[in-house]
């Protein structure tokens, strides 16, 4: 296993910056989650890892080894697909044996190291059929151990469990994770499933536009969200984005929404607010730090619920205050119905800060 | 719509609906295809087993009174030079279709690959100036192309009838080609490469197998067009032992205008190799046709 | 409402010099290696031939190809060629025997693939035995037709003489008034299969759930192929029709070996008589310059060829 780094990587396509200046640097044994939606330039990264696309800028380090200009097959990693990709004219086994018979090995080893990697992943028993009589769990087996093995320096996965039935998911999800930690292997994993990133990754990198957002383990990344975009992107249900205005209320500093409604702020919250560009300032709340009163409460802005949708051991609710939505949660056995006046209490010291003019975090001192 | 699903009989049950018609509609005008396709097929081979003076008839025998296969006989056999010539012109058109079909799919496999797969530029220009070839007829190209031949040394040669073909195979071989790299995951490949492959090996090991009925299918197709190709033949080769096929049975049957037997076996032989080509390969084909050429 | 959503989305733009088409080019330049065999024999093959064709046609010709004597004479042969009587009678059989063709192969291929797309006992046969004219070879094709038409043996004649029709066989290709449809039939014979095979093929994608769909929502059979079949065909029927129209249109074999263009011209279309000229009567330059016009013809034609065929390529390359 090797430390890989990318260094200020770019790929453009015509006029498009597909990838733009990305730099990630990845410990040995690290597992790294690419996170972002669609067409945010993640597969394309892991694409120029793996060496699939030509660079147009940029140096990419796998160990000590400038990787620039070498094929893939010289870069010594395994790549596990979205769709698998299973050659299906071969056996599993032959299938499994693929990379190492393109390696030369000796037959004897080949047999060895495939049953090894089948015992593994508990596939012994489909190894003499192709990949189409496999169930969509099977075959991502499969393709995991046509990764394995091998002892590449590192391991490449493009959305692997995108194409897996939710429970599945869910399952396959801590056998990888398990698979890393046995391995100590280095892993960098696409994913548009930030849950996914959050559960597994030791670091994530949320991509948008070519653009790495914000580079840090999921704990910090989930607390100290460095922008709107990562803020709204991370954590499920995403978290209450409001646009209020800076001012003062009889001498206190305040956000104040267009809609009427205002909140006080914090002293603390107050500097915070003082250093964005503009009056322009975005709140942001995560639901877990609102609190919902049947009253009003001091601080606490009136509301109106808007729908109501139980989960079992949570029960989540769509509040408008003004024109804006908010999420908020309660206990399950908290009698809330819609149109029901609500009132809700904002947390000063989990409160998020963006500046509305350059969409970045207010920093906290 | 709503004006039908509204009277009782479209409450009634599906299977009494007027379908029924359609479906009768169908079969009579399939019977009539039938018939259209079949007869002269049939009348065909009929003729083919009457002697010259049975065929001759008016009215005609409608099944011949005294079958014979002295046609085939003579086309068939060696010591006669009627049979001499068909077997050498039946070996020639063998020839040329064959090495027309290798090289064909030997020039097309790379060129339709790199259509499906590379963004160079100007990709799609040539593209479609390949498949322009298509609208050409081959009298526009004849006059000059005798001439290039002449310069070249190929007149009379089965040289020069292999490097028009392979033109007029290609365009619709790329296409359908390109058609099928389309549809085999690029993802394929990607593993390949990553799990050591050379790019040229990734190909080899693991897409070309999956492209085989495509390349069976464009091997049938310039087979047959080569096989029953008949207007270079007949400009390019003027030596009688060169001819292919469907120029010697015109050539021989110019000069024996009423052997209807003879020229009804002759054409019969002719085809027997393209039809039993076609059957056994035809699923091929038209998978083919569906994934190269209509899915786009 | 108004919802903050962050700054997801548009990636930014590269300076503008980074993206010139040499550029792409060079950086591209082995996959041209893939491409290149089959450009060279398109090369030599339609490049020079059209070349030669064009500067042909501004000449007045010997006899033989000794074309080291031919004479300069600017736009004549096209004038010649536009005020000739034969010029006219030999376009309107063209047009007559390319669209006829093309019209009633299509509309019987498109039967046949419906006819054969429900599944019933004997269908592989069937299918098997419709295509057969379409592989055979068009000499062998026109030397059977000759036969059935024969004027004194002809089995089509002795059929309509037995059924008391006729009094005695008609002379089906040796009569200026019934030569032409006598050889559509012909053809339509050799065509037809392949429109079937192409919209059998289409008929495949048509997807199931939607004629369900239609089913339930009350649409009878002809309703369901109208607004359902018919739109998933579109795109098909329109290379089909124009493969079989160029096809039709360049055909020269039938005609050729069936009648020579004969009697008096009734049955010579463009590809025979340019054939005629050029290498019966050895007036190279009028054939060449023929060949300009038809050349014209087609691009104007391929420009729709392409068009139909690029539809898909489009989105593709979008994508």
């Amino acid at each position: 296993m090797a430390q890989v780094v990318l260094r200020d990587l770019v790929k453009t396509y015509g006029p498009i910056y597909a990838v733009d200046h990305v730099s990630i640097e990845i410990d040995d044994g690290e597992f790294v989650a690419l996170v972002g939606p669609s067409g945010c330039g993640k597969t394309t990264t892991l694409n120029l890892v793996a060496g699939l696309i030509p660079l147009s800028g940029g140096d990419i380090y796998i160990g000590d080894r400038l990787v620039n200009d070498l094929d893939p097959k010289d870069r010594d990693i395994a790549m596990v697909f979205q769709n698998y990709a299973l050659y299906p004219n071969k056996t599993v086994f032959k299938n499994l044996a693929f990379p190492l018979q393109m390696r030369r090995l000796p037959r004897a080893d080949i047999e060895a190291k495939v049953l090894a990697a089948a015992k593994v992943l508990d596939i012994t028993h489909l190894l003499e059929r192709r990949p189409r009589e496999l169930s969509g769990g099977q075959q991502q087996r499969v393709a995991l151990g046509r990764a394995l093995v091998r002892d590449p320096r590192a391991f490449l996965m493009d959305e692997p469990l995108s194409n897996l039935d939710a429970k599945l998911r869910v399952q396959m999800r801590s056998e990888i994770k398990r698979f890393h930690q046995d391995l100590r292997a280095t892993v960098i994993y696409v994913t548009h499933d930030q849950l996914e990133a959050v559960t597994m990754a030791d670091k994530m990198a949320v991509m948008s536009g070519g653009v790495l957002q914000q580079y840090d383990s999921p704990a910090e990344v989930f607390a100290h969200p460095k922008n709107t975009f990562v803020a709204g992107f991370v954590g499920s249900p995403a978290m209450s984005l409001i646009p209020l205005e800076a001012g003062t209320d009889a001498g206190a500093a305040t956000l104040r929404s267009p809609d009427g409604w205002s909140l006080p702020l914090s002293p603390e919250n107050a500097r915070r607010v003082a250093r964005a560009t503009t009056a322009k300032v975005i709140l942001g709340a995560r639901h877990s730090t609102l609190k919902v009163h049947k009253s009003a409460v001091p601080g606490a802005v009136a509301g109106k619920v808007y729908t109501v949708e139980p989960t079992g051991d949570i029960t989540f609710a769509q509040v408008y205050l003004g024109g804006h939505i908010v999420i908020v949660s309660l206990e399950p056995q908290v009698p809330i119905v819609p149109d029901e006046p609500v009132w809700v209490e904002f947390d000063q010291d989990k409160l998020h800060l963006f500046d509305g003019e350059t969409q970045q975090a207010l920093p906290r001192n | 719509m709503s004006a039908i699903a509204d009277t009782p009989a479209a409450a009634r049950p599906r299977r009494r609906k007027p379908i029924d018609g359609w479906r009768w509609a169908g079969r009579g005008f399939l019977v009539l295809m039938l018939l259209y396709t079949a007869v002269p097929m049939i009348w065909m081979l009929l003729t083919s087993i009457k002697s010259g003076f049975a065929a001759m008839q008016f009215p005609p025998q409608w099944w011949p009174s005294e079958p014979t296969l002295a046609s085939y006989q003579k086309l068939l056999d060696p010591q006669n030079s009627v049979g001499q010539d068909f077997l050498r012109f039946f070996w020639n058109s063998l020839f040329v279709s064959s090495v027309t079909t290798v090289l064909s799919v030997a020039v097309a496999v790379p060129a339709a690959y790199a259509f499906s797969r590379f963004h160079f530029p100007g990709r799609r220009f040539l593209f479609f100036s390949v498949l322009l070839r298509n609208m050409f007829p081959a009298v526009i190209f004849l006059v000059p192309l005798f001439i290039l031949m002449r310069f070249l040394g190929l007149v009379n040669t089965h040289g020069s009838l292999i490097l028009t073909y392979m033109t007029f195979g290609l365009p619709l071989a790329i296409w359908l080609l390109k058609g099928f790299y389309d549809n085999i995951p690029i993802q394929l490949e990607q593993a390949a490469r990553i799990d050591g492959a050379t790019r040229f090996r990734a190909f080899l090991v693991i897409v070309m197998p999956l492209s085989m009925p495509g390349i069976i299918a464009t091997a049938i197709y310039s087979f047959i067009g080569a096989w029953n190709e008949y207007i270079y033949a007949y400009t390019f080769l003027t030596r009688n032992d060169q001819l292919t096929l469907p120029v010697g049975i015109q050539r021989f049957f110019s000069e024996n205008t009423t052997d209807f037997p003879g020229l009804m076996a002759a054409s019969f032989m002719m085809s027997v190799p393209v039809v039993v080509l076609f059957l056994v390969l035809q699923r091929y084909f038209v998978r083919a046709l569906t994934e190269g050429a209509v899915k786009h | 409402m108004t919802t903050v959503t962050g700054e997801a989305g548009a990636p930014r733009r590269t300076p503008a010099a980074r993206s010139g088409v040499l550029r792409q080019a060079w950086i591209n330049r082995t996959d041209y290696l893939y491409v290149l065999p089959a450009l060279v024999v398109m090369l030599i093959v339609i490049a020079y031939p059209i070349y030669y064709t064009i500067d042909l046609s501004f000449f007045k010709t010997p006899p033989g190809l000794q074309l080291k004597d031919k004479v300069f004479i600017g736009l004549e042969n096209y004038t010649a060629i536009l005020t000739s009587e034969v010029f006219w009678r030999v376009t309107l059989n063209t047009i007559i025997w390319t669209l006829a063709s093309t019209v009633v192969s299509f509309v019987f291929g498109l039967g046949s693939a419906l006819a054969l797309h429900r599944d019933f006992i004997g269908r592989g046969v069937l299918r098997a035995i419709l295509i057969i004219p379409w592989v055979i070879s068009a000499v062998a094709a026109s030397y059977i037709w000759k036969w059935i038409y024969h004027s004194d043996f002809g089995v089509i004649g002795a059929v309509l003489v037995e059924l008391g029709l006729l009094s005695r066989p008609p002379n089906f290709i040796d009569s200026v008034n019934t030569v032409l449809p006598s050889l559509i039939v012909v053809n339509v014979w050799r065509e037809f299969p392949f429109a079937m095979i192409m919209l059998m093929a289409g008929l495949q994608t048509v997807p199931d759930q939607l004629l369900r769909a239609a089913q339930v929502d009350g649409a009878s059979a002809w309703q369901r192929f109208w607004h359902v079949t018919f739109p998933h065909l579109r795109s098909v029927s329109t290379v089909t029709v124009l493969l079989l129209a160029v096809a039709n249109f360049n055909s020269f074999i039938i005609p050729w070996i069936m009648t020579g263009g004969g009697p008096s011209n009734a049955s010579h279309i463009w590809i025979t008589h340019i054939y005629e000229l050029a290498f019966g009567r050895q007036r190279w330059g009028v054939a060449a310059a023929y060949s300009v016009l038809l050349f014209i013809i087609l691009m104007t034609l391929g420009y729709f060829y392409v068009r139909a065929l690029s539809r898909g390529e489009r989105k593709e390359a979008e994508g």
